[in-house]
Order: C-alpha cells, then sequence, then structure tokens
C-alpha cells in the first residue's frame, strides 16, 4: 500500500495567529477551530468561513468538541479554554430548516456573503448559553461520551471533570458534576471516551458501558470506569512514554468484534503508542471471583482504599506497537481513520507523516525473522500475556507542510469539497492546523 | 511584588566585559573551526575574562553595532547573546548577560550556521541558563523570557529550546519541563502578572 499526499486549496480566510486545532462535525460539513479567544467555524462544502464563536471566553479557546445525537437543526459546541471554564454553545438552525438535517446542510453549504452584515448575522446565530466552571487553570480537553450523556474536561489543575446532561430536554441546559478525578500528577492534557463500537462490550464485566482515557504531563495514560452509579474509578495506569503525553484516540473501527478497542497515544517524545487491554488474564480474573462468590461485598468493602491498592479492579494493558519514528521533535496531534485505518501525525516539526498497520501475516512473518528490529518498525518485544505487538510502516511523509512552521492538529475529515466528486461524504482528506493560522487540507490518495 | 531578594550580591560583568562583535572583530573570524574551537572546547569565557574581576553596574546599553552586519549571514551564537543577553534580571538591576545567567558559550545552534539550508529547514536554537544561586524561584520566569524574547525576533523556521545547565539548579527537570510546553508557555503569556514581569524583563531590550 501506497499514499500520496497532496495539499487542497487552504480554508479562508487565514486566521493570522497561531489555530490550536479544528474538530470535524461527526455528521454535518463542518469544521470548528480554535483560535485566541474564539471558534471560526468552516464549511466543508466551500472551504470557506461558515460562523464565528465569540465573546464566551476571556482567554484563548483550545480546542472544542461537537455534542453528538443532537437535533439536525441544531449545532451544539462545548469549547474548553484557558480562562479555566468550558463553554456550552448552540446554534439554531432556520425554523424552516427544523424537520431535515440536509436543510441545514444545503445551508451551511451555500458560500457565505462576507459582508460585515453577513458576519454580523453570523455572531447572533451562535448562543453562548452555559459556561461549565470548576477547574482551577486553564481546560485543556473536552470529550462527549457517545450517547452525548457524559462531558470529559480535563486541565492543568490535574484533574478530569465528568458532568451529566441532566436537563429535561434539548432545550434546557442543566449539567451536573458527576466526577472528580484527581490521580494525575501533572496537567491533564486531553481526555476521550471509547467509542460506541461493537468491542467496547467485550469486557464490560460490572462497570457501565463507558469508558474513559486521560492523558498528562505526567507522561502517563490513565483508564477510567464506572463502578458504581456515579463512582468513576482508575482502573489502568500505561507508562512507557517518556515525556508529556499530548493526547490520544481510541481504535475507531477495531477488526473483531470480540476485542475491545485499542488506545493510540502520542507524545512529547516523539513517539506514537498503540495500547492493547489484556483480555484473557482479565477473564480468568473475573471467573475467580465469580466461583469464589460474594465478590460483591468484596469490593464494596475495598470502597475506601485507594484505586491502586484494589487489585481486582486492575486491567492490565500492554503497549503493543512503538510506531516508527518520523518526527524530529514532540508529536502534538494525531488521527487515526475508521475509514481506512490509518494513523497520521504531525507536530513540532511541521512533518506529517502517515502510517499503516501491517496486515498479521507481514507482521508475523517479520517477527520470525529474528530479534534484530528493522530500522523501519520499532516493534517491542511480545510480552507474557499473548497480546501480540503489530507493526506499523511510515507510507508517507511531507515535510514543511506549514512552511516553517509548527503544526498543533491534525484529523482526518470527510470531503464535502466539490473537488471530491462522487466520492462526496465518502472520502477522507487530513487537515492540519498550524502556528501559522492557516487551515490546511490535504487529499491522500491511496493506491495498494 | 513584594518577595525576598534571593541573592543579595551576585558576581556582575561590566558590559565591556560582555563577548560583543566588536571583540569578535579584533580577533578575526577565520572560518568556523576557529570560531567553534571557542564555544566548544573550553568551558571558560571564550575571552579570558574573569567572572569576578569588578564590580561596575551600568545602565549603558551595549549600542549592538553592525545592524547591517547580519543582513545576509545566518543568525550565529553571538547574534543570539546579544539578543538575550540584554534581558533584565527580575531582581536585580542588572542583566542576564552582566550576571552570567547567558554565556555565550552556551548557546548552540543546530545545524550549525555556517551550514547553508534550504529556508524552510528547522534550526534549533539550545540556550543553557545558569540561574545565580542554584535554588532561585525565578529560573522559570528568566527562561520564560529568554524563549519569549527568541521567539518574537527569530524567523519562524528556528526553534528555541531554554533549559537550565545541568546541575545549575535544583529543580532542573521541573523548569525545563514547563519551559518545553508550548501549552504552559502559551498560557502563561495570557497570565497578566506574569506577562507584566516578563515585559519588564524585555524593556532593556534595543530592537
Amino acid at each position: 500500500m501506497g499514499v500520496e499526499i497532496e495539499p487542497l486549496p487552504v480554508f479562508t480566510p487565514d486566521l493570522f495567529q497561531r489555530a490550536w486545532a479544528s474538530i470535524p462535525h461527526p455528521t454535518l460539513p463542518l469544521l470548528a477551530t480554535a483560535h485566541a479567544n474564539s471558534v471560526t467555524v468552516f464549511s466543508l462544502s466551500t472551504l470557506s468561513k461558515h460562523s464565528v464563536l465569540t465573546g464566551g471566553h476571556s482567554r484563548s479557546v483550545r480546542t472544542a468538541t461537537w455534542q453528538p445525537g443532537v437535533p439536525p437543526h441544531r449545532l451544539r459546541l462545548v469549547t474548553g479554554s484557558f480562562d479555566a471554564s468550558a463553554g456550552l454553545w448552540s446554534w439554531n438552525g432556520d425554523k424552516d430548516a427544523l424537520e431535515s438535517g440536509e436543510r441545514l446542510e444545503m445551508e451551511v453549504s451555500a458560500p457565505h456573503n462576507n459582508s460585515k452584515e453577513g458576519e454580523e448575522e453570523d455572531e447572533e446565530d451562535w448562543e453562548f448559553n452555559l459556561v461549565l466552571e470548576g477547574h482551577e487553570n486553564e481546560v485543556k480537553g473536552v470529550a462527549f461520551s457517545p450517547s452525548g450523556q457524559y462531558l470529559a474536561t480535563c486541565s492543568r489543575d490535574k484533574t478530569v471533570w465528568i458532568w451529566e446532561d441532566v436537563g429535561a430536554d434539548d432545550e434546557d441546559d442543566e449539567w451536573e458534576t458527576v466526577a472528580v478525578l484527581n490521580e494525575h500528577d501533572g496537567d491533564v492534557k486531553a481526555v476521550a471516551w471509547c467509542p460506541d463500537v461493537p468491542g467496547r462490550n467485550s469486557v464490560r464485566g460490572k462497570y457501565s458501558a463507558d469508558v474513559l482515557a486521560s492523558t498528562s504531563y505526567d507522561n502517563t495514560v490513565r483508564i477510567w470506569r464506572e463502578e458504581a452509579e456515579g463512582e468513576w474509578v482508575c482502573v489502568a495506569v500505561l507508562e512507557g512514554h517518556e515525556g508529556t503525553v499530548w493526547g490520544l484516540q481510541w481504535e475507531p473501527a477495531p477488526k473483531r468484534e470480540d476485542k475491545f478497542p485499542r488506545l493510540m497515544t502520542f507524545s512529547a517524545d516523539g513517539t506514537l503508542r498503540v495500547w492493547t487491554l489484556r483480555q484473557d488474564q482479565d477473564e480468568v480474573e473475573d471467573g475467580e471471583e465469580e466461583s469464589g462468590g460474594g465478590n460483591k461485598l468484596f469490593r464494596s468493602g475495598l470502597g475506601g482504599i485507594p484505586n491502586t491498592m484494589k487489585r481486582s479492579i486492575r486491567e492490565e494493558w500492554d503497549c503493543t506497537a512503538v510506531l516508527p519514528k518520523a518526527h524530529t521533535r514532540e508529536i502534538y496531534s494525531a488521527t487515526w481513520s475508521a475509514k481506512t485505518g490509518l494513523v497520521a501525525s504531525a507536530g513540532s516539526d511541521g512533518t506529517i507523516a502517515v502510517y499503516a498497520e501491517e496486515d498479521k501475516t507481514t507482521a508475523d512473518a517479520t517477527e520470525e525473522k529474528g530479534e534484530d528490529n528493522t530500522s523501519s518498525t520499532q516493534t517491542p518485544a511480545t510480552s507474557t500475556n499473548g497480546n501480540t505487538s503489530s507493526a506499523w510502516k511510515v507510507l508517507a511523509t511531507v515535510p514543511n507542510s506549514h512552511g516553517p512552521y509548527e503544526i498543533n492538529h491534525i484529523t482526518w475529515c470527510r470531503r464535502f469539497d466539490p473537488g471530491a466528486g462522487q466520492r462526496k461524504g465518502e472520502e477522507e482528506m487530513l487537515v492540519t492546523t498550524g502556528d501559522d493560522g492557516v487551515i490546511r487540507p490535504w487529499q491522500v490518495r491511496i493506491s495498494t | 511584588m513584594s518577595r525576598e531578594i534571593q541573592n543579595e550580591n551576585p558576581t556582575i560583568l561590566n558590559v565591556s566585559q560582555l563577548p560583543s562583535r566588536r571583540q569578535g572583530k579584533a580577533t578575526p573570524r577565520n572560518g568556523p573551526d576557529s570560531k567553534y574551537d571557542n564555544i566548544l572546547f573550553s568551558k571558560h569565557w571564550p575571552w579570558g575574562v574573569s567572572k569576578t574581576s569588578s564590580f561596575w553596574p551600568s545602565d549603558e546599553e551595549d549600542d549592538g553595532e553592525g545592524d547591517d552586519e547580519y543582513a545576509e549571514e545566518p543568525i550565529d551564537e553571538q547574534e543570539i547573546f546579544d539578543l538575550i543577553s540584554t534581558i533584565s534580571d527580575p531582581e536585580h538591576p542588572h542583566t542576564l548577560g552582566q550576571l552570567s545567567v547567558v554565556r555565550l558559550a552556551d548557546i548552540h545552534i543546530t545545524p550549525f550556521p555556517t551550514e547553508r539550508l534550504d529556508p524552510q529547514s528547522l534550526r534549533t536554537v539550545l540556550v543553557e541558563l545558569t540561574p545565580t544561586i542554584n535554588h532561585c524561584s525565578l529560573a522559570t520566569v528568566i527562561g520564560l523570557a529568554v524563549r519569549v524574547r527568541l521567539e518574537r525576533v527569530l524567523p519562524p523556521s528556528y526553534r528555541v529550546d531554554v533549559r537550565m545547565k545541568d546541575g545549575s539548579h535544583a529543580q532542573d527537570d521541573q523548569v525545563n519541563k514547563q519551559l518545553a510546553d508550548k501549552e504552559r508557555v502559551a498560557a502563561a503569556l495570557e497570565n497578566d502578572t506574569l506577562k507584566g514581569m516578563i515585559d519588564t524583563m524585555l524593556k532593556t531590550c534595543v530592537y
């Protein structure tokens, strides 16, 4: 397999200042870019500005996330800001557009007039509904659980907060803090919920379905599950990175339904790692406990003991791949495609790298060849638990992809621009966000 | 800000003792080799100035001559030194150069400035700082000022790494990690108190 990466015309207008992240809407052709104290929403159909969210935050907006499962005529965005708050925004579509999502899509697809009047209207369309306060310092990450029921926020104050949507209906904005997780020893840089893919329930046991992961300045990754109503516990600490772990993504489309989704993390140490839950052992443990009986009582008896002591609830995660090195400096962002399984990364060195996981037969063959690690793949030794390591290779790199500037964010994103032709809404492109304030789409051609 | 002065009696260099292009000219640059001999192989002050020779506080600016000189030339260590040695110390009425917090020998550019690169290629400037005393809590602020100063004036292809020189500071790792964290640096500069301190420190920088 090979890929060719070609630049597409950049989003207009340029922002002319550092932009932190560009988040695609899960279904609609929209992209939300966080920069300075605001968010600019771009249309993916026209690759130009759709609307702007301003006036909600007193310091930089670091990140944003779209609320899933919102009625088609509404848009809901949550922003995380250096002003220590998260903001909840909504945009109500034209009443005529109430009944169909397509109408909104058409509306956002229409070329937007850039006159001052137009801009003012845009700004009126977005309402700043609610500010979520509680963090002591900069909010660095925000993420919705797949159902939209929970929102996780994380901060330099070393905590992760979980908020629950307790509003009576879509119009009712009421959010409650259900948990404050404070086991990290440093800034929590990012949070992500495991997507609702079939493998998510393969190891559920006594926990609720939602699984949260967080990455930190303390070089670790933590996995959190809900043990009892509102009682969130850390079930695993993933150690291996030798620098701040800037972020993570869950495997978006696992191939096997009986395997829990893997986790990809990327770090200031210049590496990307893939982690896999040790499932067999878990089953054995669960079995033993089950046969022992009364384990529920046993567990509740441990309620007051720090999580690190509760051995029975621990999950074992193994680092099953360190992707081949393609960056000379920190990796700030990476993205894993649900459609192709390809991973792309970017960071301080301004390079875009695209990786593919080698299929199993190839990987096995490589392992059989011997102990010597080839320079193209760094595969950690297979651990004793039966989790096999996977091998990845670099398919392509684009150096200086934002000229001399750093790239803060990279994401796979469906194409809706006319250039996609018939593959509109299907074909994926990469979108990079840089210190130069340029939001740059890239066509990725895959050849087999 | 009211706080105790942490080092009441630091060693201070006269402005005329600081390495400058003027002296560089007196010892003509014979190409990269002899030039880097000083920087790479000498752990001492490159021009043999004793650090303890005088106490001569001066507010005079080193009027960095040769503004026209670097129009075409790549940026070298001396130029980096000139850019940051004039930053004021947050607690003494002296510059970082005078206090030897910033030293020419602890500025490293990779690849070497003499190597011609395609203009988009990245260069890394590593500045190792020597705080006046090894538990100076202002180390982070000084490091931040150095990073901000260089990021403001250097072309965008320069990556700036600021660290405490090995063993010079009690919490090296912690300070180094903070200074390397882009997000923390960005957030710090949105903090009015910190921003005010940095601005004051940078007031003494001429251009």
